[in-house]
């Protein structure tokens, strides 16, 4: 009997078609002893209930009139999400949506602190938030972080939101982070790509680049961080629209670079440039774009080796710290190349966990360890930006 | 007329000009010599030699990564390659523990298609243990009455099924051979997602399955999806073919069953690389 539900089922998915009954199923039916869960609209349930129970099968009522209660839930849930910061769990991977909704919260639960901008909008017209923690001053020097520009590399975006969460706890807690805050600013991007990054959710987990329409092209999106005006369109990055690492048309034609560049540049006052990727483990400085050693070459090194000691210290997770032509790849047109030629000496890139096992799919379990080791490579930096920065 | 004839040249156009887009760097090592031990392309050699071990021993319990290369250096033989002498820590592929040290060669021929590698190490962990591990492996395969089949290992989320790990763990081995293959001095290959597993139940006493896997290529970043098909039974040599798509160029394997040059103080104690 419990064979003939699942066909059933399926022929009344099918009637539902034929008879337009419009029947939506919220549980499919998947297996024998599962239930199965079916939203019925109010003119076809008469006809629902004698065809179930005509057949003789089981059937309870969950929610007697969905109308009312969905407007009772949307009130919990948005209530929810106010209170909500600290039980927002920061050990899961998020879509859009509910990052968004912790960024508010972080703003809400720290006011004094923390802030929420926009610094414009992505290709499809959704808003790019920043967080400004600062303490007062005018436009104080400040050190900006951002993650996701790659949007396959979820542990970035997950790890920055950590991070927001961890700077607002610690001022006041920690006398490192305390006194930074007392000096300077910091800017956090936690999603650079959300077009790209609700495109992971929805049909490919694995999409790197933007999505923005290439004319002549049939393929999507382009490469953000072989877009910015560093080297533009030297080696390391492709001309074709269809590759991975397509640099686009020109620089900075992708609107999420252009509202990174007008902000930095309008601020002033950025003093140290730090992005997350992933994965490898690599702590980098410019350059990417042409394999000599940048002029701050000895400081930038001492600075990362130290960093990355710092990260390692707390699991044992090594980093390999150097130029990103030398440890990486040659690679054009990137994010930390355009803002050390724009004068932002400290300038590096994280490439986080793992080292290939996962790669991109690290697992959910990693996210705090990860974030937390990478929290005092970050302070490291940050230390040695709040102490040097003229 | 002529606009026809210009659009039909554009792919074309397009593919002659990616090889430049790529060849101009990261350069091979001009210079013979010691190698910084961080460097991209010892770290890529060590690893071409690791997918070539972790083929050869067709041991899903055994699979090693890359740990650290502790020492390496490049030699540019005439008109044949450029040939890397690596010596590398390994961790065992799925409790990341410490597991013995590799020295290794990797020559980049420049004829034939695939790398050639020579790879002796040490092996901490208890070899009879691994072997009993591919045995209930290998038993846990064989009881199955409904063949395996499943989508997304890992999924998003980076959550592997209890149930298909040893699926997995296959498809990490099978996709050594594949990676080992199409590895270049400048190209290579992680195993991203297994994106499709179907077992085929045999009437003998192998393991059969059919994989659909992406690749994760280096520098290029391009996911790359390949057909796999692995045969295994424990103790004899991994039986794989595939048939890779790819935006640019398909590769395909001739037959893959532990003959190919290169060697290892593994189980196989045949030929040595014939360089």
């Amino acid at each position: 009997s419990n064979m003939r539900l699942i066909l059933f089922f399926s022929a009344l998915a099918g009637a539902s078609w034929c008879l337009e009954t419009f029947l939506d199923f919220w549980l499919h039916p998947s297996n024998p002893a599962l239930p199965v869960d079916i939203r019925v609209p109010f003119p076809s349930l008469q006809s629902v209930k004698v065809f179930l129970e005509s057949h003789h099968i089981e059937y309870s009522i969950l929610l007697e009139d969905l109308q009312v209660d969905k407007k009772k839930q949307e009130m919990v849930n948005n209530q929810r999400r106010e209170r909500d910061t600290s039980n927002f769990n920061y050990g899961a991977y998020h879509p859009l949506e509910s990052i968004y909704a912790a960024l508010d919260g972080l703003a809400a639960e720290y006011p004094s602190l923390v802030s929420k901008q926009e610094i414009g909008k992505s290709y499809e017209k959704r808003p790019m938030y920043i967080l400004k923690f600062s303490t007062g001053g005018t436009n104080r020097p400040a050190i900006w972080l951002d993650a996701g520009i790659h949007s396959r590399e979820w542990i970035t975006q997950a790890t920055a939101l950590w991070t927001a969460q961890k700077i607002a706890s610690e001022y006041g807690n920690n006398p490192s982070i305390t006194s930074l805050l007392n000096r300077m600013d910091i800017f956090l991007l936690v999603v650079t790509n959300p077009d790209g990054y609700a495109f992971t959710h929805t049909n490919n987990r694995m999409w790197r680049k933007t999505r923005s329409k290439n004319s002549g092209s049939l393929c999507i999106g382009v490469d953000p961080n072989r877009n910015w005006d560093a080297g533009f369109g030297g080696p390391g990055a492709s001309t074709n629209p269809c590759s991975e690492s397509y640099h686009g048309p020109s620089a900075n034609s992708e609107v999420e670079v252009k509202n990174v560049v007008n902000f930095i540049k309008s601020h002033g006052k950025i003093k140290a440039f730090l992005t997350l990727h992933s994965y490898s483990q690599l702590l980098l400085f410019p350059f990417g774009y042409k394999c000599t050693k940048p002029a701050d070459y000895n400081e930038l090194d001492t600075v990362g080796k130290a960093a990355a000691s710092a990260l390692a210290s707390l699991y044992g997770t090594t980093y390999k710290v150097g130029t990103i032509c030398s440890t990486i790849y040659q690679a054009s047109g990137g994010s930390i190349d355009w803002s050390y030629d724009y004068g932002i000496k400290y300038s590096f890139a994280f490439e986080l966990r793992d080292t290939g096992r996962y790669g991109f799919l690290l697992p959910a379990s990693q996210i705090i360890p990860t974030a937390e080791e990478t929290w005092l490579g970050l302070l490291k930096i940050m230390e040695h930006v709040r102490d040097n920065q003229s | 007329m002529q606009r026809r004839s210009a659009a039909r040249l554009g792919p074309l156009l397009l593919l002659l000009l990616l090889p430049v887009a790529w060849g101009a760097g990261p350069e091979p090592p001009r210079a013979d010599g010691e190698l910084q031990v961080s460097s991209r392309l010892a770290g890529q050699a060590a690893r071409v030699a690791l997918h070539y071990l972790n083929y050869r021993l067709g041991s899903p319990s055994a699979l090693r990564a890359l740990g650290q290369v502790r020492k390496a250096t490049v030699k540019t033989i005439p008109g044949i390659g450029h040939k890397y002498y690596l010596q590398f820590t390994t961790e065992d592929y799925k409790s990341s523990q410490n597991v013995g040290t590799c020295l290794a060669t990797v020559l980049y021929l420049k004829r034939k298609p695939r790398p050639a590698v020579n790879i002796n190490c040490t092996y901490t962990k208890d070899q009879k243990q691994t072997r009993e591990d591919d045995y209930s492996f290998y038993k846990k395969l064989r009881q199955q009455t409904k063949p395996i089949t499943g989508n997304d290992i890992p999924d998003s989320y980076g959550h592997i099924e209890p149930a298909l790990e040893p699926a997995w763990a296959l498809a990490v081995a099978g996709s050594s051979y594949l990676m080992w293959e199409k590895s270049t001095e400048n190209l290579g290959y992680f195993m991203a997602q297994v994106k499709n597993v179907k077992q085929w139940i045999t009437k003998d006493d192998s393991i059969d399955f059919d994989y659909l896997v992406i690749l994760h290529e280096i520098p290029t970043q391009e996911m790359i999806s390949c057909h796999l098909r692995v045969i295994w039974t424990p103790g004899h040599p991994l039986k794989v073919k595939y048939f890779c798509l790819s935006e640019n160029q398909q590769s395909e394997s001739e037959e893959g069953s532990g003959t190919e040059s290169g060697s290892t103080n593994g189980i196989f104690n045949e030929e040595e690389a014939n360089f």
